[in-house]
């Protein structure tokens, strides 16, 4: 409004009659009639629904970042074997607490009803989902089974609720009693194969960098075992093989190309390693998984 | 010897999982096509109301009324088949039509369709998101902490109700072409009163916000016919009163 009229005094003038005047925008949103109060509600209740998914969102942002650390972190494994170098697995480990702690935010808000309502502000599982799949693939050289990847994040989401309780010190005397009680967070079907999926993409990454660094593709040589490339066929035909997932077929299918290429890539790698690698004078590179920050310097510097 | 790099037993597990939901999900598209031919149906049947003069209407509403049943009973149908699963999961497969299905009962409540309430409706009766959930007897907006199953949600009941106003403007414009401008006039007040209800919700960028930032054309809309009306005094006495009174009340 560009102003008003007033008086000979200069005081505000007031309108008379009132009729064909424009009403301020705030005078025209509070006309109150029977409809009122059921708008009154509805607002109340619209409000706690955006403000869940907004803290859920927050939430799944920085669990998102965590894990996706975690990966890096884990790229920087240069051998599958039972035991991470310890540098690294103090690094997930110190992400993992972190993480555990997001979780037990999380869970209370995306219980029951919950779940599948606000699963779409919930990619941060699949991101989790990788990680810990790949983690656990690099330990032991196999695939997670869902539930025991659930049980994995079911106990992550409670010993972080454990932990915010301790802090907490008017309530610690039931608290530990209670930690089988509180809510944890569940993975979806959805989430376990997508973050399957992004696993394949994971070694193949590996599966190069251990190659050009130390021309073992990250396998004990022994005859008998298995190699990256076995692995990876065996998880391309894992997924040519599964019928597709119903949620959302477009993104299905872009995954499955993906996991494809990579297929072909490390396929590739097997094919380079067995024409050329007998001709790599062995152990010229040296094993490079215990020697932490210096190695990745000099490598920059390569 | 290392264990295989995938469990067997894993692929069959995944594998019957992904099978049984697209049994569900075919399942549940059987229903919600049922449902959508009823739905279609009654809104097709309602749609005569902008051919027909309000006197005419109660026999319209003979017709309207067991199409409204039938659709009334498909919804239960799927509420039976829907409620054995995470609500929200398959929820964006039928709530469209379940959006269109409320606009129907909303909008032949309003224009005064007497029956299934025990106590009969009078015209211009808006019925609340509860109201709407004992006719179709289903549970309505449930939260956390509640039953995952079945129910209307708040956002289907906006949208409906949106649904109705553009219906209803465009009612206006034939109503006066049918000769009856005090209806034009009293939709014009139903109008202007659900945009100021609208206008206290907090809306983010949703389907939502925008189907509410169509209020305002439908509001237009319905003011310029009773502009049109009035300057040719064409209006009522008795509706000038009531628009005045930005209170619509019937008889």
């Amino acid at each position: 409004m560009s102003g008003y009229k007033r008086d000979w005094k200069g005081n505000e003038k007031k309108r008379e009659g009132g009729g064909g005047g424009y009403k301020p925008a705030t005078q025209r949103i509070l006309v109150q009639n029977e409809y009122t109060p059921m708008f009154d509600n509805i607002r109340a209740e619209l409000d706690e629904h955006h403000d869940r998914r907004e803290r859920i969102v927050k939430l799944s942002r920085d669990i998102t970042a965590l894990s996706k650390k975690i990966i890096f972190t884990l790229q920087r494994v240069r051998k599958i074997s039972p035991n991470l170098p310890k540098h690294i697995q103090s690094e997930v480990d110190s992400r993992l607490t972190e993480i555990s702690k997001l979780l037990a935010l999380l869970a209370p808000e995306i219980q029951g009803i919950n779940r599948h309502r606000y699963a779409r502000s919930l990619s941060c599982l699949e991101e989790l989902a990788e990680a810990l799949t790949f983690a656990h693939y690099l330990k032991t050289q196999t695939l997670i089974s869902p539930q025991d990847l659930n049980l994995f994040v079911e106990d992550l989401t409670r010993k972080g609720g454990a932990a915010a309780a301790q802090d907490d010190t008017t309530m610690t005397d039931d608290n530990n009693n209670n930690t089988q009680l509180l809510p944890a967070v569940d993975l979806t079907q959805e989430d376990y194969l997508y973050g399957v999926f992004d696993l394949t993409g994971e070694m193949m990454r590996f599966a190069t960098t251990s190659t050009a660094l130390s021309g073992t593709m990250g396998m004990a040589s022994a005859a008998g075992e298995r190699t990256i490339v076995e692995d990876m066929h065996e998880l391309g035909s894992f997924f040519e093989m599964l019928p597709v997932g119903n949620g959302n077929k477009f993104q299905w299918y872009k995954k499955l190309d993906v996991t494809r290429q990579s297929v072909k890539k490390v396929e590739r790698l097997g094919y380079d390693r067995t024409i050329r690698g007998s001709e790599r004078p062995a152990g010229w590179v040296p094993d490079l998984s215990g020697a932490g920050d210096m190695v990745e310097g000099e490598e920059r510097e390569d | 010897m290392a264990p295989p790099m995938i469990d067997p037993a894993l692929f069959d597990q995944l594998r019957s999982n992904i099978e049984q939901d697209t049994t569900v999900r075919k399942e549940l598209d059987q229903i919600v096509d049922d449902l959508n031919q009823d739905v279609a149906f009654t809104q097709g049947l309602l749609s005569r109301i902008h051919s027909t003069p309000r006197f005419k209407y109660q026999s319209l509403f003979t017709q309207v009324e067991p199409a409204l049943t039938k659709q009334t009973a498909t919804i239960s149908k799927l509420s039976n088949f829907a409620s054995q699963y995470p609500y929200y999961k398959y929820n964006h497969k039928y709530t469209r039509t379940l959006q269109e299905a409320i606009t129907n009962l909303l909008l032949s409540t309003w224009l005064g369709a007497p029956s299934f309430s025990p106590t009969p409706l009078t015209p211009g009766h808006l019925l609340t998101l509860d109201a709407v959930g004992s006719h179709l007897q289903v549970p309505v907006n449930l939260k956390s902490g509640q039953e995952d199953k079945f129910h209307i949600t708040i956002e289907e009941y906006l949208l409906a109700l949106i649904n109705v106003i553009d219906e209803l403007s465009r009612l206006a414009m034939n109503s006066v072409t049918l000769g009856d401008t005090a209806l034009a006039v009293q939709i014009s007040g139903f109008i202007k009163d659900l945009h100021a209800g609208f206008q206290v919700l907090n809306l983010k960028n949703d389907i939502l916000r925008k189907r509410v930032d169509s209020i305002k054309y439908a509001v237009k809309k319905a003011e310029d016919i009773v502009y049109d009306l009035s300057l040719r005094n064409l209006i009522p006495k008795k509706e000038v009163a009531e628009e005045e009174g930005h209170d619509v009340k019937t008889e």
